[in-house]
């Protein structure tokens, strides 16, 4: 079984006896002339006293190096002075992450320690028991750490949890560069999953996702400096098995530029085409009952919680029966002064058309605050307390700037047809949404209803065709305390996505205040730089202590991942992204002119 | 009256100071002038000094009967010497040289004994073998005396196998000091002829009549007395010795704490002092003011070097643990008496 020397790891040392040896953590003394760091994989080989093997293998989480027999700090300046003879005693710490087969017996001190390599790497990561899987990244000496595909796409478990500071641990960009090794790599095509799993993904910040067709021009080169200054074999995206490439099939989607009448434009400032605009219809806000994703503290206040949801229901039958994308009233005559300010516009028979999110508004504060001499409609107020109902149309006039240009009665029919977003349009593999513009507000709403689309989508259709949801920033989504509808859906789509096909890679500054039902459903956790204090948090309790102290040394570009298979952390680095994240590292398309690309520019 | 404190811990048998009388006779051999002598540098070409020491250890004390039916005392012992090689000028680390243990089981006279060795109860702990050696009587405590005849012989051999050697005529004497060695304790009656020093931690006897003794409590750290030829009592013994100090003492502490006494082998006629003597007299006080050791770190300071204290550390470490060793061996001789029953 074990196999011949010269195609093992090279030797390291021997396992202590001056330490607890146990089958879970050792230490071993490094031979000299060994290098031994942090994350190092190796394997032990003990015989049990029937001479049976049980090969134990691990991962390094302690280094150390020290003099040994001698008593006092101050001693090292005898010993570097040349009057005290001591020894440096260089130990390294194991922690377990496999015994094969399963005796739980402890090595015995002075078995040998090698260096995981090969078969022996495989079965340190346990990569033996999964069937599908595709590259987490680099191991530090190069290797590739294999994810469990079965883990993430719901069969066995599902979900990313991705945490870490802003700017240096690049959550993002890892989250994508799982993406494109999950679609990339081959996993999907052994049950021709390819064309069929898709990718939602929300751009909170910056543009910088909205460049992800395009090649990256500085790739190539911070590839090939990476790949000389760590010495490996060979380029990173080489070793993983990923094409440097761009994604392909990706759709850009984006709120409307605000008061730009009828002419709908993407509200983006660096890419100028390929960025389609989305807007919902005031007719699908009602019937698709949109309106709680107004507030997102909805439910803070019973009453409030109350109206909303009567609200609604009414808007949902008034808007029935029809598919115009603005509503008709027969029942408010608004006075000349609203008519000249909002553009109200009769049709025939007295009729009162809602074209505009504030005309909506105006409405329902005439249902509820004006009619009946100021009592409102008996059916619409339900005695609910004009306090209440003055704060409910308070909530909604605070978010109606943000929302005007996103909900919109003014289209022709088809052109509102043609602006709802779609994130699941054929030929679209990837969809980016871009909110970064948007008012928190406006982006909660944005993200409750897409996603309460998909799920609602899914509920029906079942879990074939994986769909992949990318969010940052889950702690203002889904905080630790309140309830919103935005976090009721992102809780099901944690509880219940798994079994529906929809896999959230969510991603927040700090676990400790997200939800924790969201965070412990995630079967691959991912921490990236942290602040020291966020480290020693209960949420992170599945790093050993060791790793939680390095997580807030790790640079950008390393990530410790966690999966399921493997029971300790593993620190991994990923490449440099091949597509582009900002304007000026757009490559230069091969055969494309300098005043094509100045038009681009200048948006023509 | 002034009463002032023995700077070493009272467990410790004697103390630093004992002040016996000496009734041997000392000579003048380099200077009749009783005057402290400073300190020189180390001579370049002296490259390596070595601290050589031995430590024993009965571990069981045993009755034999063998097949013959005789009886008689013995005892299951290990004994081991080692030497820290250093260079005085500090140019290289400091490394344990030849720590090794023997293992013997001595025993009376008149007895077949064979080796006994103690197999490993773990795959990855050593054997221990005994060797048979006969003691030189049937006393109880000849077995002991037998242990420590062989350390000492050991602790001869590689001391004088280190030193270069010590030239005791006029001839040679530009015979290089490139090796010295260091001897814990007074020197063994054998000279071997190497470059050998005898490091006499306490004073137990005091050898200078008291007109001369004064000098010792003025010596500044570093210096020394002038070297006087030493002759035992009854003539058996004759050494090279002076004092040198190490460090000050405290203002607490008897005024010869702080004193060191050294000696190298002598010629039975007090007419000749070898070069190589003065040489390594007149650098002990520089090197040894390097080796003393620390009163915080070592009980026996400044006396006990700072090798000799890891030196010390490390043969025991060589020995093995006591218990663990008693237990193997109650646990061979279980297993011997259960395979003959």
């Amino acid at each position: 079984m074990t196999p011949p020397d010269h195609e093992r790891g090279e030797r390291l040392g021997m396992v202590l006896g001056t330490e607890d040896v146990t089958p879970v953590s050792f230490w071993f003394a490094v031979t000299p002339g060994a290098s031994v760091g942090l994350d190092d994989l190796v394997t032990v080989q003990t015989r049990k006293p029937d001479g049976s093997p049980v090969h134990f293998y691990g991962i390094v989480d302690h280094v150390r190096t020290r003099h040994e027999g001698v008593t006092f700090d101050s001693d090292v300046a005898d010993v570097v002075a040349g009057l005290l003879p001591a020894a440096v005693s260089y130990a390294a710490r194991v922690q377990v992450t496999r015994v094969s087969p399963e005796n739980f017996i402890p090595p015995q001190p002075g078995d040998e320690v090698r260096r995981a390599r090969g078969e022996d790497l495989r079965l340190a990561l346990s990569a033996d028991k999964m069937k599908r899987s595709f590259p987490g990244g680099l191991l530090a000496d190069g290797q590739v750490l294999p994810l469990n595909y079965q883990f993430v796409n719901g069969e066995q478990g599902g979900h990313i949890n991705i945490s870490g500071i802003s700017g240096v641990a690049t959550k993002t960009s890892y989250a994508l560069f799982l993406l494109h090794a999950i679609f990339r790599s081959g996993v999907l095509d052994a049950r021709s999953e390819g064309h069929r799993t898709r990718a939602l993904i929300f751009n909170v910040k910056g543009e910088d996702l909205l460049f992800l067709d395009q090649p990256n021009r500085e790739v190539a080169q911070r590839e090939a400096d990476t790949q000389a200054a760590k010495g490996l074999p060979a380029g990173r995206y080489e070793l993983l098995g990923l094409p440097m490439t761009p994604f392909r099939d990706v759709q850009f989607l984006a709120p409307p530029k605000a008061g730009a009448g009828d002419v709908i434009v993407p509200d983006v400032e660096q890419r100028p085409s390929g960025v389609t605009p989305f807007v919902f219809s005031l007719r699908e806000f009602c019937v698709r009952r949109m309106l709680p994703y107004v507030f997102p503290d909805g439910n803070a206040s019973l009453n409030l919680g109350f109206v909303i949801g009567n609200i609604e229901e009414k808007l949902a039958r008034l808007a029935a029966g029809d598919d115009a994308p603005y509503l008709t009233v027969e029942d408010w005559q608004p006075d000349t002064e609203t008519l000249l300010a909002e553009d109200v516009r009769f049709d025939d028979m007295g009729q009162t058309r809602l074209q505009t999110f504030a005309q909506l508004i105006s409405y329902l504060e005439y249902k509820l605050l004006e009619q009946n001499d100021g009592e409102g409609d008996l059916k619409w107020v339900l005695k609910q307390h004009q306090g209440t109902l003055r704060a409910f149309i308070r909530r909604l006039r605070g978010v109606q700037k943000h929302l005007q240009p996103l909900v919109r009665g003014d289209l022709p029919p088809e052109r509102a047809q043609a602006y709802r977003p779609d994130i699941l349009k054929a030929g679209v593999q990837t969809t980016v949404v871009d909110i970064h513009k948007l008012g928190a507000h406006a982006q909660s709403f944005v993200v409750g209803v897409l996603l309460r689309d998909l799920f609602e989508y899914k509920e029906r259709t079942g879990r074939q065709d994986t769909v992949f949801v990318v969010l940052d920033e889950l702690n203002k989504y889904a905080p630790r305390d309140g309830d919103s509808p935005i976090k009721d859906v992102l809780l099901d789509i944690a509880e219940r996505g798994r079994s529906l096909g929809i896999i959230l890679i969510g991603a927040q500054q700090t676990a400790s205040e997200v939800e924790r039902r969201i965070v412990s459903n995630a079967a691959i956790r991912v921490v990236g730089r942290l602040d020291l204090a966020e480290a020693e948090r209960p949420e992170y309790r599945f790093l050993p202590q060791s790793f939680r102290s390095r997580a807030g040394i790790l640079q950008p570009g390393t990530m410790l991942v966690s999966q399921p298979d493997v029971p300790n952390p593993v620190l991994v680095s990923y490449p440099f992204p091949a597509w582009a994240t900002r304007r000026d590292e757009v490559a230069e398309e091969v055969g494309k002119t300098a005043e094509d690309t100045a038009k681009d520019w200048l948006g023509l | 009256m002034r009463i002032r404190l023995d700077p070493w811990p009272v467990d410790m048998e004697g103390g630093q100071l004992g002040l016996q009388r000496f009734d041997g006779e000392l000579i003048d051999i380099e200077t009749p002038r009783w005057a402290a002598v400073p300190p020189r540098p180390i001579p370049a070409r002296l490259q390596t000094v070595y601290v050589v020491d031995g430590k024993r250890r009965m571990e069981s004390r045993v009755f034999i009967e063998d097949e013959g039916g005789a009886a008689g005392l013995g005892g299951f012992g290990a004994y081991v010497v080692g030497a820290v090689e250093l260079c005085p000028h500090g140019s290289r680390p400091a490394t344990l040289r030849d720590v090794r243990a023997g293992r013997v089981l001595a025993h009376a006279p008149g007895l077949r004994v064979d080796p006994c060795r103690l197999s490993p109860r773990d795959p990855h702990t050593g054997q221990l073998q005994y060797e048979p050696v006969v003691a030189d009587s049937a006393e109880p405590l000849a077995p002991l005396h037998k242990l420590q005849q062989l350390m000492l012989h050991a602790e001869q051999e590689l001391s004088h196998g280190l030193a270069s050697a010590v030239p005791f005529s006029e001839e040679d004497e530009r015979e290089a000091l490139t090796a010295l060695t260091l001897q814990d304790g007074t020197l063994r009656s054998q000279n071997l002829g190497g470059a050998v020093v005898g490091c006499v931690k306490t004073m137990q006897t005091q050898y200078l009549p008291p007109d001369r003794a004064g000098l010792l409590a003025e010596l500044q750290p570093g210096e020394r007395t002038p070297i006087l030829h030493l002759r035992s009592e009854h003539g058996r013994v004759t050494r090279f010795t002076w004092y040198v100090r190490l460090c000050e003492a405290a203002f607490y502490q008897h005024p010869l704490s702080g004193v060191m006494r050294l000696e190298m082998y002598a010629p039975e006629d007090p007419d000749f002092l070898p070069p190589i003597v003065r040489t390594v007299a007149n650098l002990s006080g520089t090197l040894l003011r390097r080796l003393a050791s620390q009163a915080h770190k070592d009980p026996r300071a400044p006396q006990n070097l700072i090798p000799t204290a890891a030196l010390e550390q490390a043969m025991t470490r060589a020995m093995g643990s006591a218990d663990l060793v008693t237990r193997r061996l109650r646990a061979h001789i279980a297993r011997e008496l259960g395979a003959a029953s």
